[in-house]
């Protein structure tokens, strides 16, 4: 049994291997974007750009958010030899970031169509990549002590 | 499942699979259970076992149903991936859980 539960944690450590740095970048980068593009599509009035701007800007950066995570999760599966999972992530880490970051994302969209105040979308923007950042190098830590 | 080896459903020992239960080919199923699927060449080198000896117990389990191939190209080489099947991942816990039942865990 104990020899199974050390495959089971080498192979799990292996499906634990934090994303490449680039794309690492594309997924911050994504995360800032979405707040103030998010207000700009629900601001009334129209903030900055038209609304139908905004929402192809959105479109645009989903569009290639996903083309890049395609090829990140590919190049990622050639590199470890082993499926891409996320519930193999720890809990700990993954419940609060389920959670708490649509909130912090969609959150302030709503709060700067109710106030008009756009620090709130550049708030969430900084904080949204602070997160991204740490939750990357948590992984890079946390994969360098369990491989 | 592969009924011969099964014991009596009334059993403590009900789920123990003589497939399964030769040593490399549980940590096989253990490998595969937790990445879901993995490369043939990971799959060797995380158990440190030769590429014929992989191969035998491969083909036992995949003989059993419990586990399936896939072909893929990667870096103009053909990779062979593996996985547990549905009746290969059941087979396993079973297994796994008379194991326990058997040590008392």
């Amino acid at each position: 049994m104990a020899e199974l539960e050390h495959v089971q944690a080498s192979t799990a450590a292996l499906s634990a291997t934090p994303w490449p740095r680039w794309f690492a970048v594309v997924l911050t980068l994504y995360i800032a974007a979405i707040p103030p593009v998010l207000g700009g599509m629900t601001a009334s009035p129209q903030w900055l750009l038209p609304r139908l701007a905004w929402t192809a800007i959105m479109v645009m950066a989903t569009t290639g958010y996903s083309a890049l995570f395609a090829v990140a999760a590919a190049r990622w599966r050639e590199k470890t030899g082993v499926a891409l999972r996320l519930d193999v992530l720890p809990k700990r880490a993954t419940l609060p970031l389920a959670i708490g970051l649509p909130a912090l994302l969609v959150g302030p969209a709503v709060a700067f169509r109710g106030t008009g105040q756009p620090v709130w979308l550049f708030a969430a923007s900084g904080i949204g990549a602070a997160v991204s950042v740490a939750v990357h190098l948590v992984f890079v830590r946390l994969h360098r002590q369990t491989s | 499942m592969n009924p011969g080896t099964r014991s009596s459903a009334s059993d403590p020992t009900d789920g123990f699979d003589a497939t399964i239960h030769a040593p490399n080919r549980l940590r096989i199923c253990a490998l595969l259970d937790t990445a879901d699927e993995a490369e043939f060449a990971v799959v060797q080198k995380q158990l440190d076992v030769s590429a014929s000896v992989l191969s035998k117990h491969v083909t036992v389990l995949t003989e059993a149903g419990y586990v399936e191939q896939r072909k893929a190209l990667r870096d103009t080489r053909q990779r062979v991936w593996l996985r547990l099947t549905r009746e290969g991942r059941q087979a396993y816990q079973a297994h796994l859980a008379a194991l326990r039942a058997i040590v008392g865990l």
